[in-house]
């Protein structure tokens, strides 16, 4: 009880003034201007936002991708800054799961080989990354593609593949970016079913989106809006058509 | 990310692209197969050559008659008559000398056996000649020392000559034979030592020398006395003791240069070796710069790889791959197409070495050394090849990466 405790105490995810500042020659932008937000274990979290209004960038550092300019990013209560691009490497590798809006799968491997090949940087042994990873494929319905070349399935069954090699960690986090953005209405829905499953199963979950029905499910909205974070409410989907014409 | 994971990677990528793949170790076999193959040429002409010089004696030194010095001019090789049948009698005496061939050469004589003819030189000498020439005999035997002693009209002809008269060793031993006119009977047959050309050591006739000073040359002065030294590290002190006998019994004064010349020869294999060693540099360069070509060829190819996978770079590296696990994947790969390429080339070369060697009048045989160079030349190659590419891909930032269309 008293790790529960603790747990509860320290944030997942902590943003105290987050600020990235891009330079282009002599001019610099401000893709985050000073951002602070805490997300929980076990939290499901929509951002939502226009098109270059910093929600990518604030993904990226999230996902231990990119570093702030400014401002603090504690990950499960770790200074960020103390880490070196390694210890980054290998925190992305235990506890992070990305799932990418163009899945980003290998092509020349099978559906096993992608999903193993996080295990491969864990140096998990080959057996058990092929046992796991093939769990991890039946777990998102595709036990019966096992041998697959990405080339040969569907969007949303590819959608599902990148899925499964997010889970085959079992990170603590989730971190989706426009999880649907490619998909048609009938993949679409077919992976919105997954991804509400896993939120049920109590994985914190991160997603950026336009999909109203993303949106709609999360606990806790982050709105970003010229590099800066309003929290709103998961009912107050106000802003959502709002954000939808951001989308070109 | 262990190195059997990046092997096992690499091979994958290479075998769902294999004819790219092919094409790009096409340089590397080319390269590491010219190299097998002239290293073994280059071995085979050495091997060649010296075999070559083995076979004209036994620790061989050769003393020559000077040119002679009359007024002023000198005259050619052989011209002096200061070398004489004591001279050789006193060099077999040194300490160190294995065996002395004295050789009265008596050029140009005409061989008749029935309507048969052939011209060849005649030497004159003694038994020892077959020690210091290194000669073997394969049908009959050599001069006798009886032979030498008692004058007596016998001859040894090698094996051309025989040949050229259109006999059969076993035809021509024991018949009668006419030297410039004279009869001689055949007692022997040499082996074929090989050879050819300008002094073609097949193509001989030997007879006592006693019988060609009183019916050829009625002079004692010698061409060329053949010493075989007992221990060929002891080579240049029995040459300078020659020198020193030489100089005493023909009265040199202090000032006055040799009446004679003297070559080992281990200095004609010397001379013989640094000229084959030169060619064969040569041609290890030639196939050296092919290699070096066909690792530039896969560094291309693996500069264009990596710009092809930038987004599979970048979503490794999300998915928990560090600098080195990228660089060592893409480093592994250069070198397994490098590796793979010198093993077909290796093969290659060895099947071509023989052919090749055969078109250049060579005996060449694919050599372990050759091989061994030409495959750690690759390996070589391979690593310098991929560093630069596999630098680069490590160094992709991410965000970049996953970025990139």
């Amino acid at each position: 009880m008293v790790a529960d405790q603790s747990a509860a105490q320290v944030p997942l995810l902590e943003g105290r003034g987050l600020t990235r500042i891009y330079r282009m020659g002599d001019t610099e932008v401000a893709a985050l201007r000073g951002v602070d937000f805490r997300i929980d274990l076990g939290e499901n979290v929509a951002i939502i936002g226009p098109s270059g209004s910093g929600k990518s960038t604030l993904l990226h550092i999230l996902g231990l991708l990119d570093r702030q300019s400014a401002g603090q990013y504690l990950f499960a209560g770790v200074d960020t800054d103390t880490l070196d691009d390694d210890r980054l490497a290998v925190l992305r590798n235990r506890a992070i799961g990305f799932i990418f809006q163009s899945f980003n799968l290998v092509s020349g491997e099978s559906a096993l080989e992608n999903v193993a090949s996080p295990l491969v940087y864990a140096g998990v042994k080959r057996r058990e990354r092929l046992d796991r990873a093939q769990e991890s494929l039946v777990r998102v319905g595709l036990g019966d593609r096992l041998h697959h070349d990405p080339s040969q399935l569907s969007g949303g069954q590819r959608q599902r593949v990148a899925i499964a090699r997010a889970l085959v960690t079992r990170p603590a986090l989730i971190l989706a970016d426009e999880p649907t953005g490619n998909l048609d209405s009938h993949s679409s829905a077919e992976v919105f079913a997954l991804l509400e499953q896993l939120q049920d199963q109590g994985l914190t979950l991160v997603t950026i989106t336009h999909d109203q029905r993303i949106a709609n499910r999360a606990q806790r909205i982050l709105r970003v809006e010229d590099g800066s974070l309003i929290d709103g409410n998961a009912g107050d989907s106000s802003y959502l058509d709002h954000a939808e014409q951001g989308v070109s | 990310m262990s190195y059997v994971e990046a092997l096992r990677l690499a091979l994958r990528r290479l075998r769902t692209n294999a004819l790219r793949t092919g094409l790009t170790s096409l340089g590397v076999i080319i390269g590491v197969a010219s190299l097998v193959a002239l290293i073994g040429v280059g071995e085979g002409t050495q091997t060649a050559l010296t075999k070559q010089i083995a076979g004209l004696g036994t620790n061989l030194l050769s003393v020559n008659a000077g040119g002679s010095l009359v007024g002023g001019i000198r005259g050619a090789a052989g011209s002096s008559s200061t070398l004489s049948l004591t001279d050789a009698t006193a060099i077999a005496a040194l300490p160190g000398v294995l065996a002395v061939a004295p050789e009265m050469a008596v050029p140009n004589v005409v061989i008749v056996s029935g309507r048969a003819n052939t011209t060849t030189s005649m030497t004159g000498t003694t038994p020892a000649e077959q020690t210091v020439r290194a000669y073997e005999i394969q049908t009959g035997s050599f001069i006798s020392d009886l032979a030498v002693a008692k004058g007596l009209r016998v001859a040894v002809l090698g094996p051309t000559t025989v040949t050229n008269l259109n006999l059969t060793p076993a035809e021509v031993v024991g018949s009668t034979v006419t030297i410039d006119g004279i009869p001689f009977t055949v007692i022997g047959v040499t082996q074929p030592k090989g050879g050819s050309g300008f002094s073609n050591p097949d193509d001989v006739v030997f007879t006592p020398i006693s019988a060609v000073q009183s019916r050829f040359t009625g002079a004692s002065s010698l061409r060329t006395v053949g010493v075989s030294v007992a221990d060929p590290n002891n080579i240049a002190y029995v040459t300078s003791e020659i020198q020193a006998t030489l100089r005493l019994r023909h009265a040199l004064a202090s000032t006055a240069s040799d009446d004679f010349t003297m070559v080992s020869q281990n200095q004609l294999l010397s001379v013989a070796s640094s000229t084959t060693a030169t060619i064969r540099n040569f041609l290890i360069g030639i196939a050296a710069i092919a290699l070096v070509v066909g690792g530039i060829g896969i560094a291309n190819t693996m500069l264009v790889s990596v710009r092809e996978r930038v987004r599979e770079i970048g979503t490794r590296k999300a998915i928990g791959a560090r600098r080195r696990d990228i660089g060592r994947q893409f480093l592994v790969e250069a070198v397994i197409v490098t590796l793979g390429g010198a093993v077909v080339g290796v093969l290659l070369g060895m099947a071509v070495t023989g052919p090749v060697g055969s078109a250049v009048s060579v005996p060449a045989v694919p050599t372990l050394g050759g091989i061994a160079l030409a495959f750690g030349s690759a390996l070589v190659v391979g690593i310098v090849a991929g560093y630069l590419p596999a630098r680069q891909a490590s160094r992709l930032d991410p965000v970049e990466a996953l970025r990139y269309e």
